[in-house]
């Protein structure tokens, strides 16, 4: 069914690129308009910011929501999903804010939902040498202590954890709920995906890390607080 | 430390694990708690018992048994609470996403 919709010139504007935002005002116009020039459907969700994130976006023709407190960026996903899934989205992209992903890396992680090869296609930083060299020494230490531990608590073992870029088809979008409201959103993915049965694949991904990414990156003790949110969410659901 | 401690240890974590996973209702929640505060308060009253019990268990003092008695209660209570934080903080996510959702379709009927 959805090569027939590729045959049917599959258009830009059903996929939905949802940006969670909290406190994003300063570079969110830069990262949103290569995206809506390039005809998605962009959705952001601002998650209860005190900068008044939206007003960055006057005049682009986006979706904009906003929570009326902040939740976390799990939630801020989840939100936009629910937007994008009820206005008929056929793909979603999940994009970070602060400009750390190139658009024109959008077309290659979408390819192999077209194909219809896999239901959730998840951007790598691993999988190309050029990549890893892009990656601080420290955070690429965490990020390899991060993918055993969401091995561990998954089943799913990548080459990557808890990188922002990634596409869901409407399948994946239906039976994906996100409960975790923070950045544990990143390891339950995997987990529902492993529950569900989706199919998955990894493609590369870039990286631009600028001085103004890397100050809105996860600090590492955040580390500590997946874990715990991890376990809680094992013990409670 | 004798090897039937970590055993009760393990015991006990799985029996609190497989609690919350499984079997937990708001009924349970109340009388548990209930059983717990009956049993601090007989302890309390009549100390004696305390000893008695103590001294069945291997314990020494009733004062130990009630020190042993209570972490493990106390521990149960503060997971009562956190579970109870996580279905208030995933009912004010749903009110808080659903405004958003009604306040965007309204902004795109304007």
């Amino acid at each position: 069914m959805r090569s027939e919709t590729r045959d049917k010139d599959f258009a830009n504007s059903s996929i939905y690129v949802i940006v969670p935002a909290f406190n994003e005002a300063r570079a969110l116009r830069d990262t949103v308009t290569p995206l809506v020039d390039a005809g998605y459907t962009v959705v952001v969700i601002d998650d209860g910011s005190s900068d008044h994130t939206l007003d960055a976006l006057r005049g682009l023709p986006i979706a904009g929501l906003r929570h009326v407190v902040n939740l976390g960026q799990g939630a801020a996903l989840q939100t936009g999903m629910e937007y994008a899934f009820r206005h008929g989205a056929e793909i979603v992209v999940h994009f970070d804010a602060d400009g750390q992903h190139p658009a024109d890396s959008i077309p290659a992680l979408v390819e192999p939902i077209l194909d219809d090869r896999a239901d959730v296609v998840l951007g790598s930083r691993f999988l190309r040498s050029e990549d890893v060299g892009q990656i601080p020494a420290l955070r690429r230490l965490l990020l390899r202590i991060g993918i055993v531990v969401s091995g561990i608590f998954t089943g799913l073992w990548l080459s990557d954890t808890h990188n922002g870029f990634r596409a869901l088809s409407r399948k994946a979008m239906r039976e994906i709920q996100l409960r975790e409201n923070g950045f544990a959103h990143g390891t339950e993915i995997l987990a529902e995906i492993r529950r569900k049965g989706l199919r998955y694949i990894e493609v590369p991904a870039a990286i631009r890390y600028s001085a103004y990414s890397r100050s809105k990156g996860q600090p590492f003790w955040n580390s500590f607080n997946i874990v715990i949110d991890l376990l809680m969410e094992k013990l409670f659901r | 430390m004798i090897p039937i401690q970590p055993i009760l240890v393990v015991l006990l974590v799985s029996g609190v694990a497989l609690y919350f996973r499984k079997w937990r209702s708001k009924l349970w929640d109340r009388i548990i708690v209930v059983g717990m505060f009956v049993l601090a308060t007989t302890v309390v009253m009549q100390p004696e018992l305390a000893n008695q019990l103590a001294k069945l268990a291997g314990v020494g003092r009733g004062a130990d048994l009630f020190f042993y008695v209570t972490i493990p209660s106390l521990a149960f209570t503060l997971l009562l609470l956190l579970s109870r934080i996580r279905e208030l903080e995933q009912r004010s996510t749903i009110l808080v996403r659903e405004l958003a959702l009604l306040r965007t379709n309204a902004r795109r009927q304007d």
